[in-house]
């Protein structure tokens, strides 16, 4: 190797050689695979649905960790961010029945700018003074933003929601060629725009202003003092985030065809995906994915394990009552990751089989 | 950070008009008598200061606990609750008797029980809180607000198992419903009951703080920790100390809260914790007297956007929020 170059350059050139070769790669590449070819093989609807479900929360949950792995701040209002685009998703296929790719692509940039100018309000309120004001203030807002759009109910639909016309290219009896139906179109609609943002992620981590977030967030004033304007860093990438979780909102109502408070708007949401997070392993990306994948799968399964458990052990019936408990064991789960698995899924992979770098 | 971003005190005309904004609903009532009278005027800002005061039992435990441990409690809410299911489960069993009669004295001795018992319960619950959970978590932000949201699950979650599930009527004691006219303005009863525990609390608080040997290590505590370890108290009994009278004094506040809503769920607290937030927010986080005067106003507020706009009451707390953040970006009395 040219001895010109400086040891992080080659350290640098090193990992740019092995990185076709390095798991970071291939099993990212292999679960992209499983997810392009799913739907030949004919799903049912439940397996087609658990699989978008876990790519739009997987792709949600990696926002929220731009947020809380690599900035730093724990924002309780990224539900809110994913029902502006929900909403605004469903309410331009309400005035605009006529042209649904018009409502799609306006939608994105409606969303695209409430998000923004939301996002920068927030973190310009709280991040001036103490980073843990910021989970206070989106707190309030999200849960105020929720009763809002419960309260006005002629423009939002109230609590009954808004139930969306999809285009008939989308349609589940719409048929293209074959077994490609209007649902299967609608998938990799969705699978393009989640693998889009996703690397779209990536990139922003990985590149120099990614580099300057890690740095603010192992320590603040240092990154202060080596000249960067850590408000100008933490903001954009909060924005960043934030716009990216109202494009989340647009492909979830794609999918479900109806919004409703509950389903987009809610603390709850926020809450799922700080877990998901939490169990992949913060500040790695891929363990929102994983932690989705996880979530949907428990939440997904309890009704079954509930069955399960009342025919095989009548003579326990508190065991059917704890799989009815949803939110006692989301609760429990939530205490016992934070004390006893912190580093998560990924983090604790990464102790175990990554050789350090001497 | 903060000292990098100090308040520059506001001039004068800014807190002529941040006083004034909230004489303009009075000012309505002298030029125009048809949309709103002087009477609907007084009971409105009386029943927004009885909201206030009860937010404030609320917001004050959050605040001093962040302010002496440096905690962010987001169960603070399940203690609320609590003490609303209490008063509810007694009112309705026990002391049912005492509570439908319409004798004064009954019905005080079945609040001060009430108070007495969700008071003991939420001070056991605070120190195993404190003791098990939140310990482990000192000087770790981030862990703290996951650990205590956590906790909040799971404890709403009992409240629903053991409690109810349900939202549940919560019975008055008979002699607080009743209202009485100073003039052509009615007051209830409980109104000013809740307005009248509020202010007491709040002077026993400050009088705590102020005038005693532990209010005087508290405060010390919140100055310099390491200075009073130094000086061979234990911080740790303190802080355990002081968490569970968070707990006890959001534990009023729920259960007269409780009351003033006539009905209970468990969802009460987390809801209201969110006014909590709002409240220390705009008071400044760690202040006391910060509090008090930061829940009056929400609760005010409040009172005055349902009335003209009842859609908009609680998103129009978030533009009070930004209004006076955009002012004073560390709340209005702010402490460190």
């Amino acid at each position: 190797m040219n001895a010109s170059l400086t040891p992080v350059v080659q350290a640098r050139l090193l990992a740019r050689d092995n990185r076709i070769k390095s798991p970071a790669t291939i099993f990212p590449l292999m679960g992209l695979f499983v997810f392009l070819v799913l739907p030949l093989f004919g799903p049912s609807y439940f397996t087609i649905d658990l699989a978008v479900k876990v790519l739009i929360f997987g792709v949600f949950a990696a926002t929220f960790d731009v947020m809380l792995g690599y900035t730093g701040v724990l924002s309780f209002g990224h539900s809110m961010f994913f029902g502006f685009g929900a909403y605004s998703c469903a309410m331009l296929f309400r005035e605009i029945p006529d042209s649904p790719v018009l409502a799609i692509a306006l939608a994105f940039v409606i969303a695209a700018v409430i998000s923004a100018i939301v996002a920068s309000l927030m973190a310009f309120f709280s991040l001036r003074v103490v980073a843990i004001f910021f989970a206070m203030i989106t707190l309030a807002f999200a849960s105020f933003t929720e009763i809002l759009a419960i309260q006005l109910s002629s423009v939002t639909g109230g609590e009954d929601g808004i139930t969306m016309q999809l285009p008939y290219f989308f349609d589940l009896s719409y048929e293209l060629t074959g077994s490609l139906t209007g649902q299967t179109l609608l998938y990799y609609f969705i699978l393009v725009i989640c693998v889009l943002m996703f690397s779209l992620m990536l990139r922003f981590t990985n590149s120099p202003f990614g580099r300057v977030l890690k740095s603010i967030r192992e320590n603040e004033d240092r990154s202060e003092a080596l000249g960067y304007k850590t408000f100008y860093f933490r903001l954009f990438s909060i924005v960043f985030s934030c716009i990216l979780a109202s494009f989340c909102g647009i492909l979830f109502a794609l999918w479900l065809s109806f919004v409703s408070p509950e389903s987009t708007l809610g603390i709850p949401i926020t809450l799922n995906v700080l877990i998901m997070v939490l169990i992949g392993g913060m500040g790695t990306l891929y363990g929102g994915i994983i932690g989705s994948f996880i979530l949907q799968l428990l939440e997904g399964g309890l009704p079954q394990l509930r069955i399960i458990a009342d025919e095989q052990f009548p003579q326990y019936p508190w065991l059917g009552d704890i799989t009815g408990r949803w939110l006692l064991l989301f609760g429990l789960l939530f205490v016992l990751i934070v004390f006893f698995f912190p580093s998560g899924i990924i983090g604790w992979l990464k102790q175990r089989f990554q050789k350090s770098p001497t | 950070m903060s000292e990098r971003m100090q308040d520059k005190s506001m001039p004068h005309w800014v807190k002529a008009i941040a006083i004034g904004v909230w004489f303009i609903p009075l000012f309505i009532t002298w030029i125009k008598p048809d949309l709103m009278d002087f009477p609907t005027w007084a009971s409105m800002t009386l029943s927004g200061i009885a909201m206030g005061c009860l937010i404030f039992l609320m917001a004050v435990g959050l605040t001093i606990i962040f302010g002496l441990m440096d905690v962010l409690n987001f169960a603070h809410g399940v203690f609320f609750t609590i003490g609303a299911f209490i008063g509810w489960k007694l009112f309705n069993t026990l002391l049912l008797e005492w509570v439908e009669s319409d004798g004064f004295l009954l019905n005080i001795a079945a609040i001060t029980l009430a108070i007495i018992v969700a008071s003991l319960v939420n001070i056991l619950l605070g120190i195993l809180m404190e003791r098990i959970i939140i310990r482990k978590t000192y000087g770790d932000h981030l862990k703290q607000i996951l650990v205590t949201m956590g906790v909040g699950i799971i404890v709403v979650e009992l409240i629903r198992i053991i409690g109810s599930a349900e939202v549940e009527t919560f019975i008055i004691p008979g002699w607080f419903t009743e209202a009485f006219f100073i003039g052509e303005v009615m007051v209830i009863r409980y109104q000013l009951f809740s307005i009248l525990m509020g202010l007491l609390f709040f002077v026993l608080i400050q009088w705590f703080l102020n005038s005693t040997k532990i209010g005087l290590i508290v405060r010390a505590g919140v100055e310099n920790p390491q200075m009073i370890k130094a000086m061979g108290y234990n911080l740790n009994k303190v802080f355990t100390g002081i968490f569970a009278m968070g707990a006890v004094l959001a534990g009023i506040g729920g259960l007269i809260w409780a009351g003033f809503e006539e009905n209970v769920d468990a969802a009460m607290g987390d809801h209201n914790l969110i006014y909590a937030f709002v409240v220390v927010i705009i008071a400044g986080l760690g202040s006391v007297k910060g509090s008090i005067i930061g829940a009056i106003m929400v609760g005010i507020f409040f009172n005055y956007v349902a009335f003209f706009v009842p859609q908009l009451a609680a998103g129009s707390l978030i533009i009070l929020m930004c209004i006076i953040l955009m002012l004073k970006p560390s709340g209005l009395f702010p402490q460190k």
